[in-house]
């Protein structure tokens, strides 16, 4: 080893250590905590969400929805004098970016809950974090297991199992007797219904699986299944894909020549179908909530993101965000204090007795959200409700 | 400082893991092996020890013994597997190993939790960032000791000039088979330490961009040396949170960055620093190299001047009669 | 079971189309683009996006997003990957070099298009075309099938007579050959690199527009999958052989749509990854190769 590089590499240590006592001077002011009972001046709020990566549309989407609830708490003065701040994290899609800002939400002691991420594989991996360090925190969507597991962790996304039923209730209704099944088992939520729920409804709901095909969540194309499906000849279809996929099952599935009724799940929303034209008409799908709903709180709701929106109609993820915000406010309002074990009381409370919100009537079972659900169909050109609900009031 | 420090706690973990990570393949090229297989080390590290730990119940410092035996003897049977492959068909194959183990991890039903992955790894024992020192300064010492004196050398040589190498003396395919053992063994210590910290595993955490990020850490840090290797994790792992504050512009940012590395830092960052050093050595070199000719012309000169009075002298006192020249 | 073999068809073909920039430009003067994926994908999104404001036809779209391939490949080509052959010491790191720079730059295009359309598909809305079924004894085939079919066929063969019979061919296998031997036969190196970035980047455009009207719709990630399986197609195939590419490809869509037929989605990806893996221990020049392996 030359002088040289000897010389050199005690340079670059001396650099690296220079440099971390730089960083570890900026460190994060620790304020003392809030104490129980207290309503204090601003009650800080972190969001830790996706905003960029695969899944930007969902959390973009469920950032407006929190961005339209903390405008409302503020300018409706719900909490008095006391106003809520939201710090927007992006986890640009990545788990262990994620956890590392749940980490720093839950270290800093002025942050009183914490909005959570939207994919399960981020949520498992902060729900442990958050328990421990007692920061309630509120997911969306996130449908596994592992994700709502002790007093501080609560879910404002109705898992899709519970308002699936209702697409195989219509299955049912429309004398469907043989179904064919086409799923992502990449996805945990759509996996979960391909290999449980719908093989497990054959009796309550009268109808047999022909077959049911797993597919890859980077597959893009389903020519050779959508030619077996048409070989089958089912009186329904089950296409539970994300994305694209939608709109070119859907596409495949005609030219293949099926040409009878097909269930989604609410990732065929947003438009997603549009590039299929002609084809995608037909496609119905269970969702927790739809802009085009009736419940007297969502249609509040809706015209409110309109008005902050430009016009937009608000997708389901927007809806979950708004909801999870307005439980805070609720909690901090039962509660009368912003501290974390205020929050947790007061969100005990909350879903203890339920509340009118976006998605509509929304009650739980245990810190898990369930709503009633909502019907809707692709026509091709737009979606539009089948049925809803009764609103039990 | 504290505060700094359990803020940011997941994110100096992630530091030394990416550091083994990146140091399990970057032991290989420096051997002349183009391999990526420490990446799938890496990912059978992290399952293997969630696997163990969640289904098990063995606790953290067995299952990483365990895992890094393990990985270390499928390290050896890879090998021999791939032994007549060289450069890019020996990256390839390997990546083809990395990706498989993806695929196994995605189609492993409730083994390995299928695209959910494996949560909830938590051990008795918790395993954070003292551990994690210590074991990256063993392997530190460890690279340190393999990059001096002879064993440098014969590395250097097995890397540049394996014919030449081999006519010395030197067991070429030992050395080959020897850096997809420790890669196996590096690989799976980054992994293991990883689960039992991060607490969850999904197939996306493993594969090609575990192979991505352990690439251009090797690249814009500098393939040579330990330093570079630490100083790559130590940009990588920093630079998102670097990044957040560009906004939503930032996967284009690091983009970029990777490919100016890539096109104009073939040394990495270490490489550059040795460049400048040499070059300003060398010019201080030159420098010293000139004022010593100076001087000794100089001398010279006075030398000169002095025998001319001195000539002058003796030219003045001789006699005509005699007298020396 | 005839209907699987027109399903496996159109696939390889899809498959093929990709494949075709990538192989010759690895098989001939030795960049192993990375950034490939991002190209197609790239083609095709700007296509989308003036598809969005100006209604256009089949032909016009495929011929936009070509030309934007081929002019985003050659521009990587100079500033990128000629800069660090210049550089490069030897053609070991100059191999490595171009693979991380070909990473690194394919990250771009995909951050591009994931910041404008938020990771959801896009695709051409407002094309004038429109997809017709052809049925036939049984079989049924789109119409977007058969220009895929063709395309891959038409454009199959003209490269391979391109590489063999013509004097721009015979020049490119000689730098793929020994490059410094050609060169100093006054074979121009920099302007053929051009050329043949610049074909591979209009065959990647061509594909990516060819993918989305098949599909429908894509994403931002959709070139990524499809690189690796490339990968396999060639190593299949032999570096260096355009028939090689094609019975790769082939061989690839027949072996995942039987797996996918019979066992289920999940094994289909370890198809390509499988097959990298028992090609190269067993015959590493592939069905067609010409390069030699470097040995020990």
């Amino acid at each position: 080893m030359s002088r040289v590089d000897r010389g050199c590499r005690v340079r670059i240590l001396a650099a690296i250590g220079a440099a971390a006592l730089v960083l570890t001077g900026c460190g994060s002011g620790g304020g003392g905590s809030l104490a129980d009972g207290d309503l204090p001046d601003q009650v800080k709020v972190v969001s830790v969400t996706d905003q960029t990566g695969t899944t930007a549309y969902v959390g973009s989407s469920q950032l407006k929805g929190i961005e339209l609830a903390i405008d409302e708490i503020n300018s409706q003065d719900y909490l008095g004098d006391t106003e809520f701040v939201l710090e927007k994290r992006d986890s640009a899609s990545d788990t262990q970016t994620a956890v590392s800002q749940a980490t720093e939400a839950l270290t800093d002691r002025n942050v009183s809950a914490l909005l959570g991420p939207v994919l399960s594989a981020h949520a498992v991996a902060i729900a442990p974090l958050v328990e421990r360090a007692k920061l309630p925190t509120v997911f969306t969507q996130s449908g596994s297991e592992g994700v709502v597991i002790g007093d501080y962790t609560y879910r404002a996304t109705a898992p899709m199992e519970t308002y699936f039923v209702k697409a195989l209730e219509r299955l049912r209704d429309q004398g469907a007797r043989t179904v064919s099944v086409l799923y992502n088992a990449g996805n945990v939520t759509l996996a979960g219904l391909g290999e449980h729920t719908i093989p497990e409804g054959q009796d309550e709901y009268g109808y047999k699986v022909l077959s049911n095909t797993a597919v890859q969540a980077s597959t893009q194309d389903f020519s050779t299944t959508a030619t077996r499906i048409a070989g089958e000849n089912p009186d329904a279809v089950i296409v539970l894909l994300v994305g694209a996929g939608n709109s070119t099952a859907m596409s495949q599935l005609r030219q293949a020549g099926y040409t009878g009724p097909v269930v989604g799940n609410p990732a065929a929303g947003a438009g997603n179908l549009a590039p299929a034209g002609a084809a995608g008409a037909g496609m119905y799908w269970a969702t927790d909530f739809s802009f085009h709903q009736t419940a007297p709180s969502s249609e509040v709701f809706v015209e409110a993101y309109r008005a902050k929106y430009n016009g937009e109609n608000p997708l389901n993820y927007a809806a979950e965000g708004y909801d999870a915000t307005w439980m805070l406010a609720h909690a901090v309002k039962n509660s009368g204090g912003a501290s974390r074990e205020d929050i947790q009381r007061g969100l005990e409370q909350v879903v203890s007795e339920g509340f009118d919100g976006a998605l509509g009537p929304v009650t739980f079972e245990g810190n898990d959200m369930r709503v009633e659900g909502v019907l809707v169909e692709w026509t091709g050109s737009e979606e539009v409700l089948v049925e809803e609900s009764d609103v039990a009031e | 400082m504290s505060d700094f420090y359990f803020s940011n706690i997941v994110l100096i973990q992630s530091t030394f893991t990416v550091l083994l990570l990146a140091l399990s393949i970057q032991i290989q090229f420096r051997m002349g092996v183009f391999s990526f297989a420490g990446a799938a080390f890496y990912g059978m590290g992290s399952y293997g020890v969630a696997i163990l730990v969640l289904h098990y119940d063995f606790g953290a410092f067995s299952a990483l013994a365990t895992i890094v035996v393990i990985c270390a003897m499928v390290g050896y049977l890879l090998s021999l597997v791939v032994q007549r492959l060289n450069g890019l068909y020996l990256a390839m194959a390997t990546v083809a190993f990395v990706m498989i183990v993806t695929v196994v991890a995605h189609n492993g039903g409730t083994l390995t939790g299928g695209s959910v992955g494996l949560f909830g790894v938590l051990t008795p024992v918790e395993i954070s960032v003292p551990h994690l020192l210590a074991v990256c300064a063993v392997v530190v010492a460890a690279m340190i000791v393999s990059e001096r004196g002879a064993m440098g050398r014969r590395i250097e040589a097995v890397r540049e000039d394996p014919e030449l190498a081999s006519a010395m003396g030197i067991n070429v395919a030992r050395y080959r088979k020897m850096s997809f053992v420790l890669s196996g063994v590096l690989g799976a210590l980054g992994g293991g330490l990883n689960i039992l910290m991060m607490t969850a595993i999904a197939p996306e955490n493993i594969g090609f961009p575990l192979i991505v990020l352990a690439l251009t850490i090797i690249i814009v840090g500098g393939s040579r040396s330990w330093i570079g290797v630490l100083i790559g994790a130590l940009i990588f792992t920093w630079l998102p949170v670097v990044l957040e504050q560009v906004g939503t512009y930032q996967s284009i940012v690091y983009g970029v960055i990777v490919a100016i590395a890539a096109i104009f830092m073939p040394g990495g960052i270490t490489g550059i620093v040795t460049d400048l050093y040499r070059r300003r050595s060398a010019r201080s070199n030159a420098d010293a190299f000139e004022s010593e000719q100076r001087l000794e012309a100089r001398a010279a000169e006075e030398d000169a001047a002095e025998a001319a009075e001195l000539q002058a002298e003796l030219a003045s006192s001789t006699t005509p009669s005699g007298g020396s020249r | 079971m005839s209907q699987l073999v027109i399903d496996a068809l159109v696939l390889g073909s899809i498959y093929l189309l990709f494949c075709l920039g990538m192989s010759i430009s690895w098989g001939t003067i030795d960049i192993l683009n990375f950034a490939h994926g991002g190209i197609f994908m790239f083609s095709a999104f700007v296509a989308s996006q003036i598809v969005s404001h100006v209604e256009l036809g089949l032909i016009t779209i495929c011929v936009i997003s070509a030309v934007v391939g081929a002019v985003v490949s050659a521009a990587i080509d100079v500033l990128a990957f000629q800069p660090i052959l210049r550089r490069a010491k030897n053609q070991r790191t100059a191999e490595l070099q171009i693979l991380i720079g070909g990473i690194g730059i394919g990250t771009i295009p995909v951050a591009i298009v994931q910041f404008y359309t938020l990771s959801e598909p896009f695709g051409f809305l407002r094309s004038t075309y429109e997809t017709t079924v052809h049925s036939f004894g049984g079989m049924r085939l789109s119409s977007t099938g058969l220009v895929v079919l063709g395309c891959a066929l038409v454009l199959t063969v003209s490269i391979a007579y391109w590489l063999k019979n013509t004097s721009h061919g015979l020049a490119l296998r000689a730098i793929g050959v020994d490059s410094e031997t050609a060169e100093l036969m006054g074979v121009k190196r920099r302007q053929l690199s051009l050329l043949t970035m610049g074909i591979s980047g209009g065959l990647a455009g061509l594909a990516g527009a060819l993918l989305t009207f098949n599909l429908g719709a894509i994403t931002a990630e959709s070139g990524e999958t499809l690189l690796i399986k490339a990968f396999a197609i060639i190593i299949l195939g032999g570096v260096g052989s355009t028939g090689g590419a094609a019975l790769g490809a082939m061989i690839l869509a027949f072996s995942e749509v039987l797996v996918l037929r019979y066992t289920g989605g999940g094994w289909v990806d370890a198809v390509g990854f499988g097959l990298i893996l028992v090609v190269l221990l067993l015959r590493p020049q592939g069905i067609f190769g010409k390069k030699e392996v470097r040995r020990v």
